[in-house]
């Protein structure tokens, strides 16, 4: 293009030249003048001068020397000196109008440059205010907004030409903190701002920006420090939250630098030292161990600081009115420092405690002791004169008595035994609370045991006119012979005393492979459901009116409980009132561990 | 054998009223056993043992001065061939082991009938029949 633009500028320039040669020509012709018209050639030179700039003098070297050629072949004319004058005018000409004309070039094109680089500037300086994560505006001295970049106008809105107080605050009047008037009167402030309408806070750098004409704008730099400012609250939250809880530990704690020296310490360890905070603080760290633990303690810190010893150690604290307290410590290094945490918990009180625990204990020992003695002694002359009165009866049966003497003295020997009955259950049940009860284990047929406690109870069956009845496979269990034959008799005689006469009572064992499940069911009165929970219980009985039938303290079945327990199994009881109970009870065929005195 | 020689029986109790109806059951055997003597502690029956020479005794285990169980221990160190059956009130089977590790011979559990002393004193002579026996 540029190309063909030259091309055409010069076939015009040398169709100017051949026109203003043939013009010159014919008009020097026609007004018969002794040379040839020369003003058309101005014209090239012109054009040339325009366009060639310097170039130019070559046309015109050209054009001077068609110029004397022309004249050299016009008839009217003559070559003379001014030919060559003229000629010489045509290259001053074309020197002058080339130069002028180049100058004139080199002054735009500088121009122009200069426009360019302003405009390369000033899209660099646009590209940071856009980019930059601060917000940018300036504002005049009259309020009003001249600039806004980017961020500022995507939180504010596009305001620039607008009144800032109108547009920003809503207000008709400047805001009462303002800082334009200083400002534009050449100070730099910089404040925190917190703004209502974005709910952030804003770090504001805000200092004088001269115009070109002179006047002072102010500029503004809007940073968001909403989050700095988050995590500073939250640092502070969680400083103050760490503060409470060293301030309000129930363990005294302290700061030790160095190992040495006391920084810091809460509450709880003013109480135990006696001293106030600030005596507390840069106090040394050996002065609240007792001598005789110094060594012991200062190794602990030395290996607690280096990560090794045991996390406790216990030693005895002086406090400040020399009262010496047993402690015991943690020392916890500080991750990062030369310094560890020492937390420590005053064992005075719980080491009196424990002392006096052990006194109770010992006492309570004694107390148990005293209790099994009186009960050894009770026991002894409770029976004692227990013994006349059998031994009397006993002798009096070998006498001639009359009927009603008989009849007497059954009674007699009736109630002895109950009242011996009654003696010997008190007597065991104090030696299974005071856990001197311990089993002699055998092999024992169940079928003896059976049918040893159906012959001893029978005459009292009988006298009901009761019906016993048993089912009972010959098996044989590792027990106590004796004490399996007291938990059968005793609900054997339990069914006895609780059924009515001519009532059933049914002893069924089953093997279970593991163990056995005794079974003493019975068709008497019943338990109602409410009392069955408890009638294991010791001197639970169901009814305790005085209507009640006579003869029991409610140990039988607590006895019965405390010997399946012995002997590793369980009892429970089921029951219909009116239609009967039922009581079973487990015991297993091995004992696995023989315990002794359980 | 013949008509058997009656067995004179010491009888230590503590309690009047126990020796008298000790005495008063054996009395009912007359033609076996004679009531030699009393003693109402320990010492009294080591002393009255030595003197009497009885065949069988009968002892309390809970008396003042000296207690049954030292007095059995005495006794049969003086006499291993004594005869004692420890009668008590004391429920406590270790009472009954401690009597016959001291060398009692039998053991009788108050209240008991009349019955039950018999049975008691024959089965102590039972056994020293047969100890006899194997003795000589």
């Amino acid at each position: 293009m540029k190309i063909e633009r030259l091309n055409y500028r010069f076939l015009l320039l040398l169709s100017t030249v051949l026109a203003c040669t043939i013009l010159a020509f014919f008009v020097g012709f026609i007004r018969e003048e002794t040379i040839v018209y020369t003003h058309f050639f101005y014209i090239p030179i012109l054009l040339a001068g325009v366009w060639y700039r310097r170039k130019a003098v070559y046309i015109a070297l050209l054009l001077s020397s068609v110029y004397i050629l022309v004249t050299l072949f016009s008839p009217q004319a003559a070559l003379s000196v001014h030919i060559f004058e003229r000629s010489a005018i045509f290259v001053a000409v074309a020197y002058v109008i080339g130069f002028v004309s180049e100058e004139r070039a080199k002054g735009e094109e500088k121009l122009k440059e200069t426009k360019e680089k302003i405009k390369e500037e000033r899209d660099k300086l646009n590209l940071i205010l856009e980019s930059m994560d601060d917000g940018v505006c300036i504002i005049s001295k009259d309020y009003k907004v001249e600039f806004m970049n980017k961020v500022l106008i995507d939180v504010f809105g596009y305001h620039v030409g607008d009144i800032c107080y109108k547009a920003f605050h809503n207000r008709d009047e400047p805001c009462p903190g303002c800082k334009n008037t200083e400002v534009v009167k050449g100070k730099t402030v910089r404040w925190e701002w917190h703004s209502r309408r974005t709910n952030r806070t804003y770090d504001l750098f805000e200092t004088p920006l001269k115009n070109i004409d002179g006047s002072i704008s102010k500029l503004t730099i809007f940073r968001d420090i909403s989050e700095q400012k988050r995590i500073e609250d939250n640092l502070r939250d969680a400083e103050e939250r760490y503060r409470v809880i060293f301030e309000h530990a129930l363990t005294a704690l302290c700061v030790i630098e160095h190992g040495k020296f006391v920084s810091l310490a809460n509450k709880e360890f003013e109480t135990l030292s006696g001293y106030s905070r600030e005596e507390i603080k840069g106090k040394k760290w050996i002065d609240f161990i007792a001598d005789e633990d110094m060594d012991r303690v200062q190794n602990y810190c030395e290996e607690r600081r280096k990560g090794e010893a045991p996390a406790c150690c216990e030693f005895k604290f002086v406090s400040r009115n020399g009262e010496i307290k047993h402690v015991n410590a943690w020392i916890e290094p500080i991750p990062g420092a030369d310094s560890c945490i020492a937390s420590l918990l005053d064992m005075t009180e719980l080491k009196r405690k424990e002392e006096e625990l052990r006194e109770t204990c010992k006492r309570l020992a004694e107390l148990d002791k005293m209790k099994s003695d009186f009960l050894n002694v009770a026991y002894h002359e409770l029976r004692s004169p227990l013994a006349p009165i059998v031994g009397y009866a006993s002798m009096l049966e070998r006498c001639e008595l009359p009927d009603k003497g008989k009849r007497y003295l059954y009674n007699i020997e009736q109630s002895a035994r109950q009242l011996e009955k009654l003696i010997n259950r008190m007597l065991e049940l104090a030696r299974i609370d005071g856990k001197k009860i311990e089993l002699s284990l055998e092999w024992v047929r169940i079928p003896e045991v059976v049918s040893e406690v159906v012959k001893s109870l029978e005459p009292e069956a009988k006298e009901k006119r009761q019906k016993i009845s048993m089912s009972v496979p010959d098996i044989e269990v590792q027990a106590d012979k004796q004490k399996l034959i007291a938990i059968l008799s005793n609900l054997v005689s339990n069914a006895i005393k609780y059924t009515p006469e001519e009532g059933k009572i049914d002893i069924n064992v089953e093997d279970r492979g593991e163990d056995i499940c005794a079974c003493v069911a019975d068709t008497g009165i019943g338990i109602p459901e409410e009392h069955l929970p408890k009638i294991f219980e010791r001197f639970y009985m169901v009814d305790t009116s005085l209507t009640r039938k006579s003869g029991s303290l409610g140990l039988g079945l607590s006895i019965v409980k405390e010997y399946v327990k012995l002997h590793g199994g369980i009892v429970w009881a089921r029951s219909e009132v009116g239609k009967g109970s039922e009581f079973f009870f487990t015991i297993p065929k091995r004992r696995k561990a023989i315990k002794k005195g359980a | 054998m013949g008509e058997e020689k009656k067995k004179r029986v010491l009888i230590v109790e503590d309690a009047a009223y126990m020796r008298e109806m000790l005495q008063e059951m054996l009395h009912q055997e007359e033609r076996s056993y004679e009531v030699v003597g009393f003693a109402v502690n320990g010492k009294e029956a080591v002393e009255k043992y030595k003197e009497l020479k009885p065949d069988i005794v009968t002892m309390d285990l809970v008396m003042e001065e000296m207690d049954g169980i030292q007095a059995i221990r005495e006794i049969k160190r003086y006499d291993p061939n004594a005869l004692i059956i420890a009668i008590t009130a004391l429920g406590m089977s270790e009472y009954k082991d401690a009597a016959l590790a001291a060398g009692a011979d039998e053991y009788l559990w108050k209240p008991f009938t009349i019955n039950n002393l018999f049975e008691a004193f024959e089965r102590l002579l039972r056994k020293r029949g047969r100890g006899s026996e194997g003795n000589e």
